[in-house]
Order: C-alpha cells, then sequence, then structure tokens
C-alpha cells in the first residue's frame, strides 16, 4: 500500500494562494480545477447554443451568416463533449474516487495535475480558431473529405485537431492513473466487490478512455498530415477512403457515449439509495450491467453509419439492440431501489430522479435508432440531435449537476441553498423536455441537423420556435444556480461532515477533507461501511462467502492508515 | 408543460409515406413507438408513483427494509429486455430486406450527382437538370415503378433525402475504383416531395434542397424528352460579337479575376470549362442577377452573349460556387 507517504500536513510551506491552486497536485484541489474550469467551458458552450437556437426560432437568416451558424454548432458540440462533461464527471472522479476508497490521494498525483492542465490549454487552442479567421466548422464529427484542405482553409481546423489530440492524451493519462488508483490504493477492507457503484463505472469508463480515445488520437494526427503534409489518408482524388475517418472516428465515439454516461450512472446510482435510505437493488447486477454496456460499446460503432451502404447492418443493428439489455437491468434496478424506500426530494436526488427519467428518453429513442430502417428515416435529422440530447443533456449533464449538490458540502463544509436548488432543477427539466423533445417531430418530419435555415413552407416554425423558448429556460435557470454556489460559497449553511446520511467513505471524514483525506477510516465490510458504522451489523449487506475470511486481517491492518 | 411540450410536438408520426418501402417503414415505427411507448410509461408511470407512495415524512427515522436484490426479479428484468430487443430486431431484419430489394429491370435509372451545394440529376434519355442555390432542380419519376438512383459525390459527403419516402442515403466521393450507393423506390403517390440533403457538406448546406415529381409514365417520358430536345449545349464561335472575354474555369476557380467591357454594348464571353465539375459564368450588380449563362456540367465551352450594360462595376460569379469563384467586371464608357 502506498499509505506510509502521506502528503505534508496544510500550512507546512507558506504559499501564496494562486501558487498553491496553480502548483497543487492534491487531487482534492485537481477535481475543482476540473469542476471550475468544465462549468467554464459550459458556460462558453451554452452561448453558443443559444446563438444556435435563436437563429433557428424563426425561418430565414436573423443573427449569423452560414460560416458563423457552422463554427457555432461544431465548437458548441465539441466544447461541450470534450471540455464540459467529460472533464466534470473525471472532476468529480479525481475528488470522489480516492475518498471513496479510503486512499490518501491518486496513484501518480503529478501525471493528474498534468493531464488537468492539459485541458484548459487544448480548450483554449480549439477555441483560437476565432481569432485565426474562423474556428473549425465541420461539425463535431469532422466528416472528412469536407475537412481537407480544399473545403476547409482557415487554421480552425488545425487548431481543433491539436486541442483535441492534447485533451484526448489527458482523458488517457486520466484513465491510467484512475486504473492504478483503483486497482492499488483501497483501503484494507475494501475488496472490487465492496466498491461503491461510481467507482466501478470510473473503473470501467477509464478502460473505455485507455481504449477508445488513442484511435482518436491516431486519427486526429493522420487528418493533421493529410491537411499539412500532403497526406492521403482520408482524400478519395488521391485514393485514400473518407469512410475511413468514420470508422476511426465512431470506433472512438460510440465508446466515448459511454465514457460520457457510465459515470453520471454511477453518481445516480451513489445518490438514490441515500435518498430512499436503502441499499442500491442488485449490486453485483449492477456492476456486471456496467461491465457488459463497456464490452458492448466496441462493436456498436458502425449504427452510426448506417446510410453510408459501406457497413453490414444486421450485425451493428444486432449488437446495438443487445446494450439496451444491460441498460434495462439498470434502470429496473434503480426503480427497484426506489421501491417501499423512504424518498427525501432533496434537489440531488430531484436530478438524479431527472437523469433516471429523462436518460429513459434517450435509452428508448437509441433503441429505435438501432433499428437500420427507422435509421434510414431519421439519420442526420433532429430525432438524432433529440435522441443525443437525452443522453447527454437529460443524462449525463443532470448527472453533474446531481453530483454537484450531492457533493458540493464535501467540498466545500456548506450546503447548497434548497429553495434556490429546487427553483433551479425544475425551471432547467421544464426547460430542457421543451427545447429538446419537440425536436423528436421535428426530426421525424425531415428537418436535418446542421442546417442554418429552414423554408417557412417546412411546417417547422412552431416546433422550432417552442424549442428556442426551452434552450432559453434552461439558461435562466442557471441564474440561481450560479447566485446559489456563490452565496453558499461566502455564507452557506455549515453541512458537518455527513449532511446527508451517507453510505460511502467519503463522509467519514471532515467537510472539506484534510489533505491527508482521513484520520481513521471506519472498517470496511460492505459496500456501504458509513451505513454500517452508523446502522450496525443488523442492516449491513450480505457478504458473499469468499470475502468473510479476509475479514479479521482486514480490520487489524486499517491501523496502518492513521 | 411537458404535457404542452408533448402536445405541441404532435404525435411523433412520420410524414404519411409516399413509396412502397415508405409503407413498410412506417409500419415497422408504428410497432417499435408502441413498444417504446409501453415501456415509457411503465418506467415514468413508476417512478411517479413511488415519489407520491414512498414520499419520507418529517421526522420518520426508521429505516425500510434494506432490500439488497434478488436473482430471480433479476433474472426476468434481463430477460424482458432481451425479448423485447429479439422482437424489434426481427422485424428490422425483415423491412430491411424490403427496403433493400432492387428491381431486375427499374423503371427509371437515373444519376444522382451532389456538389457544394448543388444537385444534378442524369436521366438515361440524355437529359441533364443542375440545381442552383435558390433554384433548386426537380428529380422527374415515374409513379407506380422501381426507380433507381445511382448516387456519387463530386466533392464532399452528402446524403438524398426525401421525407416523405422515410429514406435517405449518402452520396460519397468514392475516388475512381469505388461502388457508387444505389436508393431504390417506387413511388405510389403522384406528387410533388421535397428533398435535401442531410449530411453537412459545408456553408450552404441548408441551400441544397430539390424537388421530385412523381408522374404517370406517359408524362414522365414526354418530360423527359422535352428536357433532352432542350438540352442541346448552346454553340456559337462568337463572330457576331464585338467583344470577346474568354474565361476559363479549372481548380473551382476562375482564371481572370477582372475584365472590361464597353458600355452600353453587348458582348461576347467564351467560356470554358476545363473539369468535371459543374460552373457558368453569371454577372450581378448587388443582388441582381443582369445575366446568366447556362450552367456547363462537365468540362467543356460554350459561348455566352450577353446584353448591353450600362457604364458601372458589376461582378461575375459561378452560381455553382458563389463563394470562391467571383470576380469584377468594369462597363467603361
Amino acid at each position: 500500500m502506498a499509505t506510509t507517504t502521506l502528503e505534508p500536513r496544510a500550512g507546512t510551506y507558506r504559499r501564496s494562494w494562486v501558487i498553491e491552486w496553480l502548483t497543487t497536485v492534491d487531487h482534492k484541489k485537481i477535481g475543482i480545477l476540473y469542476i471550475v474550469n468544465s462549468f467554464l467551458f459550459f458556460f462558453a458552450a451554452g452561448i453558443l447554443a443559444l446563438v444556435i437556437r435563436t437563429e433557428l426560432a424563426v425561418p430565414g437568416l436573423q443573427i449569423v451568416d452560414q460560416a458563423t451558424y457552422n463554427q457555432a454548432f461544431t465548437m458548441h458540440g465539441t466544447i461541450m463533449l470534450f471540455l464540459f462533461i467529460i472533464p466534470a464527471l473525471s472532476g468529480f472522479g479525481n475528488y470522489i474516487v480516492p475518498l471513496m476508497l479510503g486512499a490518501p490521494d491518486m496513484a501518480f498525483p503529478r501525471i493528474n495535475a498534468l493531464s488537468f492542465w492539459l485541458l484548459p490549454l487544448g480548450g483554449l487552442l480549439i477555441f483560437s480558431g476565432y481569432l485565426f479567421g474562423g474556428a473549425a466548422a465541420e461539425g463535431w464529427t469532422g466528416y472528412a473529405p469536407l475537412t481537407g484542405q480544399e473545403y476547409g482553409t482557415t487554421p480552425g481546423t488545425d487548431l481543433w485537431i491539436i486541442g483535441l489530440t492534447l485533451v484526448g492524451t489527458a482523458s488517457i493519462l486520466g484513465a491510467v492513473n484512475f486504473i492504478a488508483t483503483i486497482f492499488k490504493m483501497r483501503a484494507p477492507g475494501m475488496t472490487l466487490f465492496r466498491m461503491p457503484i461510481f467507482v466501478w463505472t470510473v473503473l470501467v469508463t477509464a478502460v473505455l478512455i485507455l481504449l477508445a480515445t488513442p484511435v482518436l488520437a491516431a486519427g486526429l494526427i493522420a487528418l493533421f498530415i493529410d491537411r499539412n503534409y500532403g497526406g492521403s489518408f482520408f482524400d478519395p482524388t488521391v485514393g485514400g477512403n473518407p469512410i475511413l475517418w468514420q470508422h476511426i472516428f465512431w470506433f472512438f465515439g460510440h465508446p466515448e457515449v459511454y465514457i460520457v454516461i457510465l459515470p453520471a450512472m454511477g453518481v445516480v446510482s451513489e445518490i438514490l439509495p441515500v435518498f430512499s435510505r436503502k441499499p442500491l437493488f442488485g449490486y453485483k447486477a449492477f456492476v456486471f450491467a456496467t461491465i457488459a454496456i463497456g464490452l458492448l460499446s466496441f462493436s456498436v460503432w458502425a449504427h452510426h453509419m448506417f446510410t453510408t451502404g459501406e457497413v453490414f447492418l444486421p450485425f451493428f443493428a444486432f449488437m446495438t439492440a443487445l446494450i439496451a439489455v444491460p441498460t434495462g437491468v439498470k434502470m429496473f434496478n434503480w426503480l427497484a431501489t426506489l421501491w417501499r424506500g423512504k424518498l427525501m426530494l432533496a434537489t440531488p436526488m430531484l436530478f438524479a430522479l431527472g437523469f433516471v427519467s429523462m436518460f429513459l428518453i434517450g435509452g428508448l429513442s437509441g433503441v429505435m435508432l438501432s433499428s437500420p430502417p427507422i435509421d434510414f428515416h431519421v439519420q442526420d435529422t433532429y430525432f438524432v440531435v433529440a435522441h443525443l440530447h437525452y443522453v447527454f443533456f437529460g443524462g449525463s449533464v443532470f448527472g453533474v449537476f446531481a453530483a454537484t449538490y450531492y457533493w458540493f458540502p464535501k467540498m466545500t463544509g456548506r450546503k447548497l441553498n434548497e429553495p434556490l436548488g429546487k427553483v433551479h432543477f425544475w425551471i432547467h427539466f421544464i426547460g430542457f423536455n421543451l427545447a429538446f423533445f419537440p425536436m423528436h417531430q421535428l426530426g421525424l418530419d425531415g428537418m436535418p441537423r446542421r442546417i442554418s435555415d429552414y423554408s417557412p413552407d417546412a411546417g417547422w416554425t412552431l416546433l422550432n420556435f417552442v424549442s428556442t423558448i426551452g434552450a432559453f429556460m434552461v439558461a435562466v435557470s442557471i441564474i440561481p444556480f450560479l447566485i446559489n454556489v456563490i452565496a453558499t460559497f461566502i455564507n452557506g449553511e455549515p453541512a458537518g461532515d455527513d449532511p446527508w446520511e451517507g453510505n460511502t467513505l467519503e463522509w467519514a471524514t471532515t467537510s472539506p477533507p484534510p489533505p491527508y483525506n482521513f484520520d481513521r477510516l471506519p472498517p470496511i465490510h460492505s459496500e456501504r461501511p458509513l451505513f454500517f458504522l452508523t446502522h450496525g451489523h443488523g442492516h449491513a449487506a450480505e457478504r458473499p462467502a469468499d470475502l468473510e475470511e479476509t475479514e479479521e486481517e482486514d480490520v487489524e491492518h486499517r491501523g496502518g492508515l492513521v | 408543460m411537458l404535457v404542452l411540450a408533448l402536445a405541441a410536438s404532435g404525435c411523433l408520426l412520420p410524414p404519411d409515406p409516399a413509396t412502397e418501402a415508405g409503407q413498410d417503414v412506417f409500419n415497422l415505427y408504428l410497432l417499435v413507438l408502441a413498444l417504446a411507448g409501453i415501456v415509457f410509461i411503465g418506467v415514468e408511470g413508476f417512478i411517479i408513483y413511488a415519489i407520491l407512495r414512498y414520499r419520507r415524512q418529517p421526522g420518520d427515522d426508521v429505516l425500510p427494509e434494506q432490500l439488497h436484490g434478488n436473482n430471480t426479479v433479476e433474472i426476468i428484468w434481463t430477460a424482458i429486455p432481451t425479448v423485447i430487443v429479439l422482437i424489434l430486431f426481427t422485424f428490422s431484419v425483415i423491412t430491411l430486406g424490403e427496403v433493400e430489394a432492387r428491381a431486375d429491370e427499374p423503371g427509371a435509372t437515373i444519376e444522382v450527382e451532389g456538389f457544394q451545394w448543388q444537385w444534378i440529376f442524369r436521366y438515361e434519355e440524355g437529359a441533364t437538370v443542375t440545381g442552383a442555390i435558390g433554384d433548386p432542380p426537380t428529380l422527374l419519376v415515374p409513379v407506380g415503378e422501381p426507380v433507381r438512383l445511382v448516387l456519387t459525390s463530386l466533392d464532399v459527403n452528402h446524403a438524398f433525402y426525401v421525407p416523405q419516402f422515410l429514406i435517405k442515403r449518402d452520396l460519397i466521393p468514392v475516388g475512381e475504383h469505388g461502388v457508387p450507393n444505389e436508393l431504390e423506390f417506387t413511388v405510389t403517390e403522384e406528387g410533388t416531395y421535397s428533398g435535401q440533403c442531410a449530411e453537412f457538406c459545408g456553408d450552404s448546406h441548408a441551400d441544397m434542397t430539390f424537388i421530385v415529381e412523381a408522374m404517370p409514365r406517359a408524362a414522365y417520358d414526354e418530360a423527359i424528352a422535352a428536357l433532352a430536345a432542350g438540352e442541346e449545349p448552346p454553340t456559337g464561335d462568337g463572330g457576331e460579337c464585338e467583344v470577346n472575354v474568354e474565361i476559363k474555369a479549372e481548380n473551382l476557380a476562375f482564371d481572370i479575376d477582372s475584365f472590361e467591357v464597353p458600355a452600353d454594348t453587348a458582348f461576347c464571353i467564351a467560356f470554358e470549362n476545363l473539369e468535371n465539375v459543374p460552373h457558368n459564368v453569371a454577372i450581378y450588380s448587388g443582388g441582381d442577377a443582369l445575366f446568366t449563362g447556362d450552367i456547363l456540367d462537365t468540362a467543356g465551352s460554350v459561348v455566352y452573349e450577353v446584353p448591353a450594360l450600362p457604364a458601372g462595376e458589376y461582378r461575375f460569379i459561378c452560381d455553382v460556387h458563389p463563394q470562391d469563384m467571383v470576380g469584377d467586371v468594369t462597363a467603361t464608357e
């Protein structure tokens, strides 16, 4: 165990506040840096979303020209995915995973700092295209050959490639760090099957990142060579194959969807039990479902390419539909966790329930899209836009907000204001549905995605207008959230160590935790060590027989951590 | 509000299908929507029930029963989605066979070429129609017969999409040795249907619209014959013109960026297209086209007879590539 070399206690060195945050290798400070950085990019990409929705509110080009519009949706998608959702969830992972495992830090603290600092650098490079004649404008998927030098002559596309490569590198480094931490840094007694589900989802996510992201990096480098050094990977006029890019991109891109959604599922699987005062129903089934989703995610990439005529449709249709099975198991386990519970509808729980109900819609539309004949109709229409926003926004982003409300007390020692949180949730939830539900119908009616304008005769005006109103409601809902965060930070209600009667180890230390995390650890006999501590053996998880024998030994070892 | 959003969204149905295969897709969609609807109502209904039924009352500190799981129910709810998925997959594959069916001898085979940012339709009978931004082309098809489209792209990816046919297929630049995509459908109802490019293809992606007009066989033959007759490329040596401007187009560019002509005098432009990409020359004053030359779809040459221009500054543009191919015209006294 790497538990003998604790970091120096706070106050050992006198450092300015700025230097401390710039040079920190403490996983908690890095986690907060990740989260704050992610929210800054969220606001930037959110403004781009409002530009898109304002342009589409009514027919005709009103506020931007076509080129600006194309840059806006390209940057919106790229930034939201690569610089908001993934890093935000990584940030919570960074902060919470070592605490949940009873570890003093991540396995490689300096690599941890490096993988964070690559993010703002990569993000600013991607955005800096705006200073050099226009940002990338080929869509976040950057399909060849539109990304070729002859079609996109701004340096924005090169900056997009370089920035994404850096962000991908950050992801890969972070994944290695998570895997090492989870396998090597667990406290005595914290066996794999006693790890919180959030840790399990972060582990599977890290493996997906490690296998998928290098493929994207390779594709980006090949594209860079095509654009700048006369390569011909993707250029059909000189023997390249533009479909190759789609294979490479989606071989990364589909596991990416699960990279984005699994940790959010983990967050929800922590919150639902705590606020239902019950254990997660079917812990092991949930673990196996997570692993199954991870495995299947590598066999479904070509369902993004049904209309290319270049892929074997029945195979990819079957594998894609099959993912609905482990996902369905998770859904049923969440519902069973609520069943006969005692539900406390605090803000984290509202966002978690919002996740379950909205992700369901994204999952159902995903199963519909897995059917090639249906996909032939709705592929590249607003139906797909609706689907992906119900997964990424209704799913992952609700998960990010649930995590924010849930762990804010741990991170700051102060509890976010509940009434303001509820105002945020309801405006957010209603606005989200107004913005994205009508898009299903727009897509079925045949409105293609990524168009800057549509004919007034197309019959799409009303639903687009409703959608724009919804988008602005989501933007407005951020105001009570920001007020809440700032006001709580300045003068919030003290939270105490364990404001929610949590189950997992992060609630066993102070809020915020000391730099070395724990003075002492409670014994770990189940996936709910804190519940065990409060409520005793009577309610503890049933332990599998093979884990029983190591238990005495575990308890003795815990002294070594102090 | 959610109900309002639902109501505003209509009934979540695609348009009435106008092709035989479209009807099959529509029927499959109804089945899938019904299955999804049952799951949706079941799950969301349970969540709402749980919220109403299992709220923790203030001061209630008694723990609920600590249920950890149950293998039997796990097996049951692994089986339920598996069965649903198998039903969906089976019907999808059956429908896929109908959608992908190919006639031995289609009633018409039409080559569809996409380029930034319009379409070219080439008929077997020799007629060719090329669209321009703001002037979408019409694809004529016979009704009640299988129509086969051969889909190629001259530059980037595009997608041929007619919502009422419930189908789309990508146009991919495949290079010399690639096999182009094909799409086949049988339109069941006479009428006009709007379509547009569905794969993002750059700046004017939204302008890449077209119209499909389905008509009975006799009318179709007549229309195509008329098109083919009207397609004779304009000829002439420009000998009657006073001023002869020469413009060549290659690599998506004109060879000159400006030319001068005397004011109030008709003149000729000898235009040569050196590549198999559609180009033309048009003369604009601000946004108004004063002269629009016929588009040359492939390499070739043409002489345009341009009416007299008053003294002033104008622009000449290729209507197909208005952003890249542009230059200045000066008419002097």
